[in-house]
């Protein structure tokens, strides 16, 4: 009774808004929506901090209002598991961390996007989607396919990249060129330096990293597991984590760790990026999403010093794909007009200008534009790095949630407890099989 | 016939509404936690699309060594955290118990702390533990020591959470035995202080045995909320380094929130439930059974 009331009320309102907006001259394939107000979930990031600075110019050319939850990203996640198995979502559009794609999507909770882009009356024939970034899409928008969460024959399109990242290496131009050390460009250049840098400057330390127990250190080895040779799972659902692979890895977090600033063992990724920053460290590796924060002079004593290069190659090059995607909840009130604000953003017009206002660019001609690369002057190299990013690096299915968080802790035991990094990752990987059996996925072997 | 009936009845009648309001908002609940125990429930899913699952979630947390090391982490944390604070607490108030000019806003000064949300506290530690711009690194660094990892050692970072509560929680005891010094009966004081007993023997002898009651009921509520501490933890190491700190509390937060399992969740939080309600029992046999004794003596003295 009261959420007819609401919707009759909602409704009511939304028509008389509209015919206020189409007075005022709007017209085009925005005109039905004109006054409508979306509400959009997203987490408070770099990224959507920028958007939050492009939503006028949207708001200005449609006519649809929008109002936004941000919320920090672990957070945003729980809200939103809540909100979507409600009957009526107050969701019109979420973003999306990743790894949410696996249970959003199994749990039939996002829309798929194939009905919109068929409607001639909302998809924009100039979109062009073979601009969007590939392995972003593979990695955050499509489910289905390989393995479940990749793109295959039997995949499709549940959301958008919009907030994506890679993984890049950070680091002091200065600091490096006094001491005479070369940017590194493989895994042993890039241990080297982080250990030689806190003996020839005195008080910095070489890399921050995140290492805080749980979510974060897990990340944090992942990083390392993809380039050095490594993956959770081999093509059967076999855990192979505990693998030479997977033992360099930890390695190289934990020398990482002990040759890095003062209390790294429980940096999250801002307190890194924060060290980093104000001086502390001379290398950072993580998403590209903090480089803006980095040349920014009223947040950061290193503007302008900061060099950039891409994530150094171990057996292979592989930098990390993750961030946000966009997506329509199957119980969201206004899928339309959602749609609408989705395919804006992350139009050529709308990437352009979140990217210009600080956020990461989803489409290769972004960073191939000529104002963005003398703005921001790495983006030719985030470009670059993007050709290496895998989509692969980490598996993106229901039951990561609880391995990812026994990685994790693992690794925080490694680095702290001094646990043995074969003897952790042993047992990781007989958890994780014990996990993935109770799920079923030995069902066909 | 009729009539007398009724009467019988009209005491339920009365009772009906409060037993009503207690079903809904205490018993409902709690029935639902336990139902959902026995569920694999994911917070994908709504509640009756979950699979019924018996007790496997019991079964599976008995032989989870995270579980059974953050009960091991629970169990030491709420005993450390509880003796000190009551030592001190009950120390504090025994000290203060006298007429000293100022008394009230010294008592507001000491009980501040317990004022503050948790959240906040949390906060303020944190950034007091900071490695390198925290106060106690600097101080220690400007008085020529080596640094302490605060938060980033095992064992560090499970003294800081516990210097933390008690800085917290103290007061609460100190305030609670405060108020039972003041209203012990003058008389047994006056009785004590005749026969010339000394500082130490009054407390021993009189204060504390008199005040005991009041601390029982002080040290169980303490328990109760050291068992199911979470947002200074939280915030201050969120469980880590490892599982060092990961209490209970929050590892039923994280199985919720972060593994996705709601049934696995709600199977620890009945296995503090029990935990707590043994302790609660305990507690009031003892108290019972000290009632009883005490009722015994006074009984067997009246007869000589």
């Amino acid at each position: 009774m009261l959420s007819l009331r609401t919707l009759l009320t909602g409704t009511a309102v939304t028509l008389s808004l509209a015919g206020v907006a189409s007075a005022d001259g709007h017209g085009g394939p925005y005109a039905p929506y004109a006054g409508t107000t979306l509400v959009i979930n997203v987490p408070a990031h770099p990224h959507y901090n920028a958007m939050m600075k492009v939503l006028p110019q949207f708001t200005e050319e449609t006519g649809i209002e929008v109002e936004v939850d941000q919320l920090q990203y672990l957070k945003m996640r729980e809200r939103q598991t809540l909100e979507l198995t409600k009957d009526v979502g107050d969701y019109d559009l979420i973003s999306y961390v990743v790894f949410s794609k696996a249970d959003y999507v199994f749990a039939d909770q996002l829309e798929n996007l194939a009905k919109y882009f068929m409607n001639p009356k909302l998809s924009d024939p100039s979109y062009d989607a073979e601009d969007l970034i590939d392995g972003y899409v593979a990695n955050i928008g499509i489910a289905g396919g390989k393995k479940g969460y990749l793109p295959g024959p039997t995949g499709s399109l549940y959301g958008i990249p919009y907030g994506s990242e890679t993984s890049v290496l950070a680091y002091r131009k200065d600091i490096f060129e006094k001491h005479g050390i070369a940017t590194p460009e493989t895994y042993d250049q890039l241990l080297d330096a982080a250990c030689k840098i806190p003996e020839v400057e005195e008080g910095m330390g070489g890399m921050a990293s995140r290492a805080a127990s749980g979510h974060q250190a897990s990340h944090a080895f992942l990083l390392h597991l993809a380039p050095l040779g490594g993956r959770v799972f081999d093509d059967n659902w076999n855990p192979i984590i505990n693998n030479e692979a997977g033992v360099a890895a930890a390695n190289a977090l934990k020398t990482i760790v002990d040759c890095g600033p003062e209390g790294s063992q429980t940096f999250g990724p801002a307190e890194a990026a924060a060290s980093f920053s104000q001086g502390n460290a001379a290398m950072f590796m993580d998403s590209i999403a903090f480089a803006a924060g980095f040349e920014d002079p009223s947040k950061s004593k290193v503007a302008g010093k900061v060099g950039y290069a891409l994530h150094p190659e171990g057996v292979r090059r592989g930098s990390q794909t993750g961030g946000f995607g966009i997506a329509i909840p199957k119980n969201a009130q206004n899928k339309e007009a959602a749609f609408l604000l989705m395919q804006w953003l992350t139009s050529k017009k709308g990437d352009l200008a979140t990217a210009m206002a600080g956020g990461n660019p989803s489409r290769f001609s972004t960073y191939q534009d000529a104002g963005l690369n003398e703005k921001y002057p790495y983006s030719a190299t985030f470009g670059e790095a993007l050709k290496y990013a895998d989509p692969d690096w980490r598996p993106i299915i229901p039951t990561w949630g609880k391995i990812n968080a026994d990685i994790g802790t693992t690794m925080s035991q490694v680095l702290t407890e001094g646990l043995d990094p074969q003897e952790a990752l042993d047992g990781v990987a007989a958890r994780a099989k014990d996990i993935m059996a109770e799920a079923g996925y030995y069902t066909w072997q | 016939m009729q009539t007398a009936n009724v009467n019988r009845l009209t005491p339920y009648l009365f009772l009906a509404p409060a037993a009503l309001i207690m079903a809904i908002a205490l018993l409902y609940p709690i029935g639902y936690m336990i139902y959902a125990s026995f569920l694999d429930w994911n917070p994908s899913q709504r509640i009756g699309e979950a699979e019924f699952v018996g007790l496997r979630n019991y079964i599976n947390l008995l032989s989870d060594a995270a579980f059974l090391e953050s009960f091991r982490v629970t169990i030491s944390f709420a005993a450390i955290v509880v003796s000190i604070e009551m030592f001190v607490g009950v120390g504090l108030a025994l000290l203060l118990d006298r007429n000293i000019r100022g008394m009230s806003l010294l008592r507001t000064l000491f009980i501040l702390p317990m004022m503050i949300a948790p959240i906040v506290v949390g906060l303020m530690w944190r950034y007091m533990y900071h490695p390198t711009v925290g106060i106690f690194n600097r101080t220690l660094k400007s008085l020529g020591l080596e640094p302490v990892p605060w938060l980033s050692d095992g064992s560090w970072a499970f003294a800081s959470v516990v210097i933390a509560d008690v800085w917290q929680w103290t007061p609460f005891i100190f305030i609670l035995s405060l108020a039972a010094l003041q209203s012990l009966p003058q008389s047994a004081m006056e009785a004590s202080r005749i026969d010339g007993a000394t500082g130490w023997q009054q407390i021993i002898y009189i204060k504390l045995p008199l005040m005991m009651p009041v601390l029982i009921v002080t040290l169980l509520l303490r328990l109760i909320d050291a068992f199911k501490v979470l947002e200074v933890i939280l915030v201050l190491t969120n469980g880590g380094p490892g599982l060092s700190t990961e209490i209970l509390s929050l590892r039923i937060s994280r199985t919720a929130s972060e593994f996705r399992e709601l049934g696995e969740a709600a199977a620890m939080s009945n296995f503090l439930l029990i935990l707590l309600m043994v302790l609660t029992f305990g507690m009031f046999f003892y108290n019972k059974a000290v009632e009883m004794r005490a009722a015994r003596l006074r009984a067997a003295a009246e007869e000589d």
